[in-house]
Parts: C-alpha cells; structure tokens; sequence
C-alpha cells in the first residue's frame, strides 16, 4: 500500500500533463493547420487577466488563427475533455455501487432517457431555441433525469432501493425508451438521417454555449462522487457489510445514483451516444493504479478526457473532409485495445 | 464481566405477514461468548440482522450498553460493534491490507486519510487473524479461509466492543473452521470482546461457546452452557431428529452423534423390546444396531466402565448395572430378571465368564424355561471363555439344552429378529 500509494501522486500528475499536451495538440490539428508555439501564445494572450504578459510578444499571430482556435476549437476540444471524463466516472461510480465491473453510465436507462428527449426534438423540427440552444440537448438532457426518476422510484420498495432492481427496472426502462426511439424514427423520414447521425455520438460544431450547459452540472457531480470516494469503496464489501461499517447506505447510495445520472445526461445531451468509454476507460485505469476509488475516480477523469481528445482528432482527421461519428470510433478504437487488455491479463480480467 | 452488554428485549421480525422472530429475549454480559443454534428457518440469521443493526425489529429493542442501536446513529454503532458475514464476495482486486482498512471508516473523518494509529491497526488486526503475509495480496486471489480471516480482520480494525459472525465456519473446511473459531475464541479471552454468533454445526457450539441460544421456530427453545442444551431431548425436540450424545474426551464438552433414521427399519421392529446379556466389549456392536434398527433395547447385568456399558450409555439404553469389577449381586440379577422378563428376545453375547457374571447364564436359563425366546451366538467356542473351572460350562451347556436358537455370528441376530417380525 505505501508503495502503491507512493507512485500515485506522480501518476496524476503525468496524466494531468499528458491531458495539457493533448489539449494542445488537438487544438492545431484540422483543415488548418497552426504551429504549437502559435497555439500557446494565442491561448495565453486569450487569458483575460495578465495573460498579455505571460509570454514575449514576438511570436507573430494570424487573427483568423485566432479566431479558428478560440471560437470553433477550444470549445470542441474542452467539450471533448468534459465529455470523455463524465462518461468515464459515470462509469466508475455505476461499477462501484453496482458491484459489477461490466456496469457502464447507460447501465439504468439515463442514455435512452437522453435519446427519446434528442430523437423527440429533432422530430420536431429545428426551429425551437432556448438560450441560443437547439431543443436538441435540452430535451435529452430532460429525458434522462425524468429516466433517473423514473427507474429509481419503479425500483424502489418501502424506503429502499435495492441494486437488483434497479438494474431489472433500468433494464425494462431502456428497452421501452429504445423501442419509442425506434418508433419516432420510422416515422420521421425526413430527419432520419440527422437522428441516426445524432444518435452515433459527434462533437461537430459545439460551440462554448454546449460546454456551458454541460460544465455545471458535469462539476458538481464529479464533485459529489469525489466526496463520497471512500463510501464507494466500502460499497465493494456489499451493502450490508457497509452498513456495519457506519455508512447511511440507502442515503449515499441516491447521491451517487443521481450524481452518475447527472454525469451521463450532460454527456449524453451534449454530444450523443458515445459508448465504450464509460466502461473501458475505467477498467484500464483499475488495472493500472489499482480499485481505490480515492486514486481511481480522479485518475478516471483524466485519462477519460485525454482519450476522448484523442479519438475526437481522430474522427475529424481520418477521413477529410469527411467527420466520422465519434461513437463508432471509441468502439472501434477502444473494442480491440480493450481485448487485447482482457487477452493479456486473462487470470485478473478486472 | 458481569455486567450486562447487549439487552434483547422482545423484538419481534417478520419479512411481509410471516412472523421469524416472536418476542426473543436474552441478555448478553460483557466479555460473553454466545453461539446461537436452530434449524434452518427457525429465525437465526434474521435474530443476529435485528442485533446489527441491519433489520429494525417491528416490537422490542436492542440495547447496546443500554443505549438503543436504533436510536444512535450508525458511525456511533460501527465504532462499538463489527459484524462478520457469512461468506464475502469480491469482483474487485484491492489488497488484503486495503480491505481491512475499511474497517477503520467509522474512525475517519471524510477527508481524513489514514493516520500511523490507523496503519497500527490494522497491521494488528492481521498479525492477530494469522494473516500479516496475506497483506499485499489480492482479495480476489485469496481462498475461502483466507478471506473469512480477512474478514474478521477488517472487523477487528474497527476496534469493536462487539463482534457478531453469522456461521463463520459455513463455507470452510474442517481444519479452517477450528482455526476460525480458535481465533474468535481468544479475542474473546484474551480481550474480553463480547462474541455472539451464528453457527450450524452443534460440536462447534458445544466446544467454543460458553453459552447457547437453542431457536425453534422464531423463539427461544433454551438458553444456557452448552451441558445443558445439548442433549438429546433438546436436540430432538428443536431438530426432530434422534442423537447420540457423549463427552468430548478432550474437553468433556457434549458432542453430538447424528444417527440416520430408517423409517423402513423402525417399521419392522415394531417396538419390540429386545434385552442384551453382554460384557467384555462382546455386546457393543450388536447394541449399536439394534438400537438403529429401532429396537427398544435393554442390557445387563454390566459393570461399570466396562465397555458394553459405556456403549449402552451413549444409546441411552436401560442397563442393569454393577459396580466396578464387582460380581453381579442378588439384587442385580432380580432387576435383570425384570428386564428379562419384558423382553420379547433375550440375546446372549459371546461374553466370557467368570465366578462374578455367572449368574447371568441362570437369568437366561429361567428365561427360556419361561419359554422366551432366547438367542445364543456362539462365535467363540465355550471352552476358550470360561474362566470357572467348568462350573460356567455347565451352566452354558444346560441352556443350550433348554430349546434356544443358536446363531454362530452377531449378524445373523438382527436377520432373525426381522425375518420374525414380519411373520
């Protein structure tokens, strides 16, 4: 343990930095290119505060590259960060309070919550707007918390709700949703192909208001989950065992089911279905750093943002001018990484 | 010790309309080592969930130095009473050491990490479960008396007043039960740890528990030392089934012998009474299976010590008995006449004789007269176990002659019995 957790703080620290670099990287890479050295004086100029003086003034700086970088790529690429590390602490925490290593942030039906409010919109037409949003990623935002409650009292029984039936009423919820999903676009030819798009996960022309709709929500339940760290590892004991050991299991056990809720709607309402990441990026980081939650929930988030950074570079780069849906490549990128992890450790699979 | 622990004051349970805890009521002192004992479904699991905190009771309360566990909040509990589970299940690799650290939750603060105090502990903790090369170990690697060990480790870390186990032993081999048990059995010594647990095999309860809780049916059947509740009446009553009991010959503690019940058997028997003249060890297998077979057994005239009596005390049967390496007394042979005479088979054990049991082959001589029916296994020749200088011939060879049924082996006497019992 003391060595374990000797070599703990240094890996959060390099993931922060590798985070930082990618971050980097991701925002010179597109149709045009811009040099790193451009890329870190035009973000530390764009710091509102002292940020004119945080570097000499030599470097010469495009404004148009400024404008790409500022207004279209900073945005995406923090969305990317927000998105990639919401998916994978949903994740973390679904695994931790379901006792099961192969829960993920879909795992009670808050996703096809999300995609029955997304689909409903689209349906609906573009014209509706709220505070410079499309209806899109306000109404799966809804769809997923009304999810939430739904499951949640379905599966409730006198005061308690215990994980069994959680699952079995997020099982039956999802597969209802789905079905309605289907239903709207069979009957929705015209925007068929928006919602099939919408539905494969993209972060293609977010902007800084979709990063503000998700950040606060996205935060505060990081912020949650982070607090009840080590309740989550007692949860691991079962619930029973956690109860002896002090803990209000019934109380803590809401706040962290509403918390990942929260986590997977903003994701979800943001940019799509993304799927995978929630459930691998955890698993690898586990067997990295170990399954104290302590250590894993930060490490979680960090390595979530700088993979789906990544993949999102991928998808926009890959085939151009062409944008690949981001859902297919983290399956795509992250199923074979995923088997190859499984093949190599086989007698310690998680 | 002495002063009163934990107070179990009439608490009642039910899952839905079924009642599984009617009014159970006990008082555990401190220092106390209490096993609780029942059939499956006679309310122990749901008794020890309702002590911990885990299942409120609809009636009755809990108090835990008087105080009441449903009123004081749960980190306040976790600080005075750990539980142990039945079997622990883990789908996630953290080490040993990180699992009995858990037990330290209810001393830290949210935010607060872990202390040298807090590392302390639990390195105690595992030295004390035998399981400090355990520590860097993962959990899921760990086989089942390792984990249980583990276990009881993690509720040590949470430096409890109280310990409950709920069958601690039930997945375990033989040699990890007693090393299980060893180990609670000295935390409660050695630390004066209250100790109330759950357990299914009654030789274990017997040995390690100071006082038993027998269950039946959601009350309290007995409570007492483990003398007197396991015995053959309690056992038989709670458990329906029919026991054999003796003292350990370490401990003396009452150990249990299950004897398998064979309806058919008890069937052809019939109730029949059958009355053993043995001794000298010749009787003890033959009155094992008769007793099996269901008959009603008598036995006599034995000494005391000898082996034949010994054995006729474990299966609880009737025995005329003589003192230690005495001769059979005129009172004696009346009551074994008594015996005799109830009997619808006297049998004759291939015994010795001697001037002190002879009187034995006049009891039988009269039985035969009286035309009972009286079976002679000869499998030692007469001459190699008289000890009398032919006057126990004699005697011998006159029984014969008074129309007995002589069989050459003890296995042919339970054949006979039941081939005449279903004639």
């Amino acid at each position: 343990m003391t060595s374990k957790r000797k070599k703990t703080f240094p890996t959060l620290l390099f993931l922060a930095a590798l985070l930082l670099v990618s971050i980097v990287v991701a925002l010179g890479i597109g149709a045009v290119s811009i040099p790193v050295s451009e890329t870190i004086h035009i973000l530390a100029r764009s710091i509102p505060i002292g940020g004119r003086f945080l570097l000499p003034p030599t470097a010469v700086i495009i404004p148009s590259h400024r404008d790409i970088l500022i207004e279209l790529r900073l945005p995406r690429v923090l969305l990317a960060v927000l998105v990639g590390s919401s998916l994978s602490v949903s994740g973390a925490t679904f695994q931790g309070l379901f006792k099961n290593p192969m829960a993920d942030p879909h795992i009670i039906g808050v996703s096809a919550g999300a995609a029955l409010g997304g689909t409903t919109a689209l349906a609906l037409g573009p014209r509706l707007r709220y505070f410079g949003l499309g209806a899109v990623p306000l109404f799966a935002f809804a769809g997923a918390l009304l999810t939430v409650v739904l499951v949640y009292n379905m599966a409730r029984v006198g005061g308690r709700a215990p994980i069994m039936s959680l699952l079995l009423a997020g099982i039956a919820v999802s597969s209802i949703l789905q079905a309605l999903v289907s239903l709207i676009t069979y009957f929705s030819d015209g925007e068929l192909q928006k919602i099939v798009f919408w539905m494969m996960g993209s972060l293609s022309g977010r902007g800084w208001e979709y990063l503000l709709l998700a950040l606060p929500y996205s935060l505060a339940s990081m912020a949650v989950i982070w607090v009840f760290a080590r309740d989550l590892n007692a949860f691991l004991l079962g619930e029973e065992p956690a109860l002896h050991l002090g803990i209000e299991v019934e109380a803590v056990k809401r706040y962290l089911l509403w918390a990942a809720s929260m986590l997977t709607a903003s994701a979800v309402a943001t940019s799509g279905l993304i799927g995978f990441v929630g459930l691998v990026v955890p698993h690898v980081v586990r067997l990295l750093l170990g399954p104290d939650h302590r250590v894993l929930l930060p490490a979680v988030a960090l390595t979530g943002g700088i993979f789906l950074v990544w993949v999102d570079i991928l998808a926009r780069t890959a085939l151009p001018p062409l944008e690949l849906p981001l859902g297919l490549l983290t399956s795509l990128v992250g199923g074979p990484f995923f088997i190859y992890l499984l093949r190599k450790r086989k007698h310690a699979l998680y | 010790m002495g002063k009163v622990h934990l107070q179990i004051e009439g608490i009642c349970c039910s899952y839905g309309a079924e009642p599984v805890l009617n009014g159970v009521e006990f008082i555990v002192e401190r220092g106390g080592l209490l096993g609780i004992l029942g059939p499956n479904g006679s309310g122990k699991t749901t008794l020890l969930k309702a002590i911990s905190r885990t299942l409120k009771p609809h009636l009755g309360r809990v108090l835990l130095d008087d105080q009441d566990i449903y009123r004081i909040n749960s980190i306040e509990v976790a600080r005075q009473m750990a539980v142990v589970p039945q079997e622990s299940h883990f789908d996630f690799p953290f080490t040993a050491r990180e699992i009995v650290m858990m037990g330290r939750t209810p001393h830290l603060g949210r935010f607060q990490s872990e202390s040298r105090h807090d590392w302390r502990v639990v390195e105690q903790a595992l030295a004390f479960t035998n399981s400090s090369h355990l520590a860097e170990r993962r959990i899921t690697e760990l086989s089942g008396g390792e984990k249980q060990r583990i276990a009881i480790a993690r509720a040590l870390a949470q430096e409890p007043e109280v310990l409950l186990l709920d069958e601690p032993t039930a997945f375990l081999d033989i040699n990890h039960q007693t090393e299980i048990l060893t180990i609670i059995r000295r935390l409660n010594k050695d630390y004066n740890l209250t100790v109330i647990m759950v357990l299914h095999d009654l030789n274990l309860a017997s040995e390690y528990c100071d006082q038993i809780i027998l269950l039946k049916e959601g009350q309290i059947y007995a409570l007492g030392s483990p003398e007197e509740i396991i015995t053959s009446t309690n056992i038989n009553a709670v458990y329906g089934s029919k026991v054999l009991i003796r003292p350990h010959p370490l401990h003396r503690r009452p150990q249990v012998i299950l004897l398998a019940k064979d309806q058919a058997q008890t069937k052809i028997a019939g109730g029949a009474r059958v009355h053993v003249v043995g001794g000298g060890g010749m009787a003890t297998s033959l009155l094992g299976e008769l007793v099996q077979a269901g008959y009603k057994v008598t036995a006599g005239v034995l000494n005391i010590g000898d082996s034949d009596w010994e054995q006729a005390k474990i299966l609880g049967v009737d025995t005329v008995e003589a003192a230690p390496f005495s001769p059979v007394t005129a009172e004696n042979h009346r009551s074994n006449l008594d015996y005799i005479e109830k009997a619808q088979w006297v049998i004759l054990a291939p015994i010795p004789f001697g001037e002190g049991n002879i009187y034995n082959l006049k009891a039988l001589q009269t039985a035969a007269r009286r035309g009972q029916r009286v079976v002679v296994i000869e499998r030692i020749p007469i001459q190699e176990r008289d000890y009398t200088d032919g006057k126990g011939l004699l005697e011998y060879r006159h029984l014969l002659k008074l129309g007995v049924i002589r069989v050459t082996g003890e296995g042919e006497v339970l054949r006979l019995l039941q081939r005449e019992g279903q004639t």
